[in-house]
């Protein structure tokens, strides 16, 4: 059995920039209260080699390295089991069997309404808070998986096998 | 439903709540170290402030029983129980039988000569809730807890129950009082002893202020050569005094264990004064753990434990729910494999990871051994001897990995009767950790650069009793694993909570 893998929505590879560009924002007014209250060894570097190095951290992981994530993000959903592809780097591939889910949560932060995405996280009794989160979905499309998923859950044959073991 | 008849507990049971008040002051002792460092501050000038805390302290426990146990109510119905607690933050608990997962009666020592117990009840459910009975009677605490766990076996005995007892017959093991001085040989506990007193001792400069005026004036005799007789009595003696303590603790808490297995039910009972009942059933264990410490080598011993669903709150601490067996012999090892349907010992074929798994660490030693020389030659200025400390360094470092990877196997072993998945390692001790396959509950294959290269993947299983990693896998095989194993378990119906 071969696996579909299906891409994200296209604006979630915006929202994975924007969110970096954030990241690096926030890093940069970190450096730069660290430059204002003096704590920075000012001396030994000067101030435009650090804004530089900025820059060019912000063009590579916002530019390039977000829509890199966003290629190798790519979800895919069989008869017994959700898959998950994700990471550029360190890539993994988590694959949850549907008859262990526990529950499923439609999530949608403030950022992702802008880009009109949404998130579905699905949770089994794994330890760790290890879970499935399904990025960068349609609105509507999460909205059809959580029902759908909801209705195998609920459809599950369980516990009559169970007794002739 | 039918009205509720709540019931008191004994007055009796002030006494478990004014023991758990006590127990929560110990196990937080530690977080609370900043408090009795400013009350300490705070007395070290006026000695009777130290009463009036104690005191107060001593005070807020009684009352502080005397209300939990007046506002503490249960009912019993037909299918659940119910709790309320609490003096200012009420609490009303439902608890439905079919949700519970354990049921244990505990007969404290301060409960057991008025014949009363402790029921101790877990259920399922990321919250994990957790609700003691105290002051049970102890025929009323065995009916309870027989009506609990019958209505959750009702599935399986409608169907089966006929065929399990017959395969089966009852199986029952006393433990000796040499196996729970072997027990008490093997457990850590002595070294959680030893640093839970040096704190304090560090803390109070017991020794300056102490032991050497001491020394001086008592020992004035003591010339240089026999100097390390002393070194010996003060490093030596206490380490013995506390490892007969740690064998001490060890016979009072698994004094008289005995194992019984009746069908799919597995329990432990065991102590001195407060007599503990572990117990599991089978269709509910999610991990077996084998450990072996290097004493439990030396002794031919291992340790056993069980795990089951463990509530996330509880994941990260061993819960004193846990089945464990403190010391096990190896013909009785193996009739409980026989029992917890694990594979013989000798039937197992244990794989090796590949030798490229070794690379990563060797090349880690071998780039940081000349940093180490480096720092051996300038900063502890040991000069010509840095070449032996770098070099001996990384033997040892070397050896280490060597035996680390030599040591890690994993095994995809089978039963007629379950499948299971299996990791060893260790280096000096040794642990086997076996997991039911069909209790998976998601499965990760992960790839750094690193292992991209190489054509590996690590294979990550994670059940409800922890994540296991099976490491170095090539890359076809993990991936050919994960879509089998997604299949297998997506179309078992067999129950794994």
């Amino acid at each position: 059995m071969t696996i579909q893998w299906v891409a994200p929505e296209q604006s979630y590879r915006s929202y994975l920039q924007l969110h970096s560009l954030f990241s690096m924002l926030i890093l940069g007014a970190i450096g730069i209260a660290l430059y204002l209250f003096e704590v920075t060894p000012i001396n030994l570097v000067p101030w435009w080699v650090l804004v530089l190095i900025w820059l060019l951290l912000t063009l590579f992981f916002s530019v390039f390295f977000a829509s890199r994530r966003f290629l190798f993000t790519a979800y895919a959903r069989t008869e017994e089991a959700m898959h998950l592809k994700h990471g550029a780097l360190f890539r993994s591939i988590r694959a949850v069997p549907l008859n262990r889910i526990q529950h499923v949560e439609y999530k949608q932060a403030f950022l992702e309404r802008l880009f009109g995405i949404a998130r579905l996280a699905i949770y089994t009794a794994g330890s760790g808070g290890a879970d499935l989160t399904l990025p960068g979905l349609a609105p509507d499309v999460a909205m059809r998986f959580k029902e759908e998923l909801l209705t195998t859950i609920a459809n599950e044959p369980t516990e009559d096998v169970d007794g002739n073991e | 439903m039918s009205e509720l008849a709540w019931q008191r507990t004994p007055l009796l049971t002030m006494a478990f709540f004014f023991f758990r008040q006590i127990k929560q002051l110990v196990t937080n002792l530690s977080n609370l170290l900043p408090a009795f460092l400013g009350i300490f501050v705070a007395v070290k000038n006026n000695i009777w402030l130290l009463y009036i805390f104690i005191g107060g302290y001593v005070v807020f426990i009684i009352i502080n029983a005397i209300l939990q146990q007046r506002f503490y109510w249960y009912a019993i119905a037909d299918d659940a129980v119910h709790v309320k607690t609490g003096v200012l933050n009420r609490q009303h608990l439902t608890l439905k039988y079919e949700r519970i997962q354990q049921a244990e009666i505990h007969q404290t020592w301060y409960f057991r000569p008025f014949g009363l117990t402790l029921l101790n009840v877990d259920s399922a459910g990321s919250a994990g809730k957790e609700v003691m009975i105290p002051g049970l009677s102890l025929e009323r605490a065995h009916y309870l807890r027989q009506q609990m766990l019958e209505t959750q076996t009702q599935a399986p005995q409608t169907s089966g129950a006929p065929t399990t007892p017959a395969e089966e017959p009852g199986f029952r093991q006393h433990f000796s009082t040499a196996e729970i001085i072997r027990a008490g040989i093997i457990d850590n506990k002595l070294f959680v002893l030893l640093a839970l007193l040096l704190y304090p001792a560090g803390q109070f400069d017991v020794f300056d202020n102490y032991i050497e005026p001491w020394l001086d004036q008592h020992l004035s005799w003591f010339s240089q050569d026999t100097a390390w007789l002393l070194v010996v009595l003060i490093f030596v003696v206490p380490i013995l005094v506390l490892f007969i303590l740690a064998i001490v603790v060890s016979l009072v808490l698994f004094h008289d264990l005995t194992v019984t297995i009746e069908g799919d039910r597995f329990q432990a009972r065991s102590g001195a004064f407060t007599i503990r009942t572990l117990s599991f059933r089978y269709p509910k264990l999610q991990a077996v753990r084998i450990r072996r410490n290097l004493r439990a080598r030396l002794l031919n011993r291992s340790v056993l434990k069980v795990s089951q669903l463990q509530p996330r709150q509880s994941a990260g601490q061993p819960s004193a729910q846990q089945f464990m067996l403190p010391v096990v012999a190896p013909a009785l090892l193996a009739t409980l494999r026989e029992y917890l349907r694990l594979p013989n010992a000798t039937d197992v074929h244990w794989q090796r990871l590949s030798t490229l798994a070794l690379l990563k660490p060797s090349l880690w030693v071998a780039v940081l051994t000349p940093g180490a020389l480096a720092f051996a030659y300038f900063a502890l200025e040991l000069e010509q001897y840095s070449f032996i400390f770098a070099g001996g360094l990384w033997l040892v470092l070397q050896v280490y990995f060597t035996l680390r990877w030599y040591n890690y196997r994993y095994t995809f072993a089978s039963t007629s009767r379950e499948q299971w998945f299996a990791v060893r390692r260790g280096v000096i001790g040794r642990s086997e950790n076996w997991y039911p396959r069909h209790k998976i509950q998601q499965i990760d294959v992960v790839q750094g650069p690193w292992l991209r290269m190489l054509g590996f993947h690590h294979l990550i299983l994670h059940t409800a009793a922890g994540s296991e990693t099976i490491k170095y896998l090539p890359s076809e095989k993990a991936l050919e694993l994960q879509r089998d194993w997604t299949h297998a378990i997506a179309s078992s119906h067999r129950r794994w909570m």
